[in-house]
């Protein structure tokens, strides 16, 4: 019941200050950003696989909404729809890494880079499941972020990451596989 | 380990739908059959499930750094009084478009620049120099259209090339003593003074200055091809301000080339901001 309250409290208080930010008031974007910046920096740091990268593409997030907010109209929760905002970032900024990141975007899982992580002396101990994910190749990692950590569907994940179902699926067992193999050591 | 119809390999095979539960009702059956023989593959899926709870129960993590500052920064808008532009609704604009806007500047600074000159030399006492377009305006010149015509206290007009247009493209302005228009040139300007102007020059300057700064802060952070492109811009619009700027002062009434000088100004701020803007890597 409180955690109702407070969400209802928190989307009451989005939509005043979306408004006001939208019209150019940064106290209020300010605001935004203070009730949604741990949230969009999970998102950010666990597909990049990186704090650092993570803070760097949670300003970038927070720069494309600070624009786009006048496109902004409340036909989703600001948060559902700033959350899908900061996927894109984050996949946009992946594709711009080069022939590497895009070939793991197809689905071609990178063993080779998931070993090296994997087998790191910082993993000699038994490893938690987040420095795990973050020693994924990169196309399961996003594929098991978006699903098992935020919840989105293999049709939504294929769509934003311009790949089939099919594909989603199959990198999502990939990583999930991966994880255990990772977690038993 | 095989048992009930169903080996440990058909198993594996079978996890990925089991878990999403779009098995058939048989291969399913068949699959927890399976599952309550063999201590392997009830072991691989009680861990997989496991770890899907367990990220799904990840908590929120928090950057090591106060992220807000650089996000300030970056979308930190400085308004310059004077100037009413719907800033919010700009979109970033290609590299290419980019260069075709300072290539604009520069070609249009020169062109105004010379016909103006030209055109006060032949109509002594004509302070203003007025390029716009003369479409259904009339006019009393009856001359060709390749210049002006001598005696004529109208200048004809003169079709220029405007880069990113189709070819052949061109664009008539008319100089001299035409009627004064307004059109597209805020009242503001018309009458600006020279005090207007140097205090203009300083909110210019705070502004182009900052953002500055903040671009040679995320020089690190964009893609080497992007940031040559921006300083080969930025030479290019600065070249443009310097043009505008030694015209001005030989011809300080020209509302004209003041208002070539503020429009180079606009686009060089308009070129920081965006370089500003950018997202890391880009």
């Amino acid at each position: 019941m409180a955690a109702a309250s407070n969400l209802a409290h928190v989307a009451m208080g989005d939509s005043t200050d979306v408004a006001l930010a939208a019209g150019g008031d940064r106290q209020a974007f300010e605001r935004l950003y203070q009730t949604h910046a741990n949230r969009v920096f999970s998102l950010c740091a666990r597909m990049s696989g990186s704090r650092t990268q993570g803070e760097e593409l949670t300003q970038d997030v927070f720069v494309r909404t600070w624009e786009k907010l006048p496109q902004f109209r409340g036909e989703s929760a600001f948060s559902t729809w700033l959350h899908r905002l900061a996927v894109n970032v984050v996949l946009n900024a992946r594709k711009s890494e080069g022939k590497q990141a895009s070939r793991m975007d197809e689905g071609d899982v990178d063993d080779e880079r998931w070993d090296q992580a994997a087998r790191a002396p910082m993993y000699v101990e038994r490893m938690d499941l987040a420095q795990a994910i973050s020693g994924l190749p990169a196309g399961a990692r996003k594929v098991f972020v978006l699903h098992d950590v935020e919840g989105y569907k293999h049709e939504e994940i294929a769509e934003m990451m311009g790949i089939t179902s099919g594909g989603s699926k199959a990198q999502l067992h990939r990583a999930r596989l991966l994880l255990r193999e990772a977690l038993e050591r | 380990m095989t048992s009930s119809n169903m080996t440990c390999e058909a198993f594996d095979t079978a996890l990925p739908d089991y878990l999403e539960g779009t098995l058939d009702d048989s291969r399913r059956a068949s699959a927890e059959r399976h599952l309550s023989e063999c201590v392997r593959c009830a072991s691989l899926l009680r861990d997989i499930e496991n770890i899907s709870k367990e990220a799904a129960a990840m908590p929120d993590l928090a950057p090591s750094r106060d992220l807000w500052q650089g996000i300030e920064a970056r979308i930190a808008a400085p308004v310059i009084p004077f100037a009413a532009r719907p800033e919010r609704k700009r979109r970033f604009a290609p590299a290419w478009m980019g260069v075709a806007a300072a290539a604009l500047i520069v070609s249009t600074a020169g062109i105004t620049y010379m016909l103006a000159a030209h055109s006060l030399r032949l109509t002594p006492g004509s302070a203003v120099a007025q390029a716009t377009s003369i479409k259904n305006e009339p006019r009393t010149n009856t001359g060709t259209d390749s210049g002006v015509t001598p005696g004529s206290t109208t200048p004809a007009p003169v079709d220029v090339a405007v880069p990113g247009t189709q070819p052949g493209a061109t664009s008539r302005v008319v100089i001299g003593d035409a009627p004064t228009r307004q059109r597209g040139i805020p009242a503001r300007l018309a009458s600006q003074s020279t005090a207007d102007r140097e205090h203009s020059d300083l909110v210019y300057g705070k502004e182009i200055q900052m953002l500055q700064n903040i671009v040679s802060q995320r020089r690190a952070q964009l893609d080497s091809s992007t940031v040559a492109i921006i300083e080969r811009n930025l030479q290019i619009i600065d070249a443009a301000i310097a043009q505008s700027r030694a015209a001005l002062a030989r011809d300080p009434a020209s509302h004209m080339l003041d208002q070539q000088l503020t429009h180079a100004l606009d686009k060089k701020v308009e070129l920081l901001r965006t370089a500003a803007m950018l997202p890391a890597s880009t």
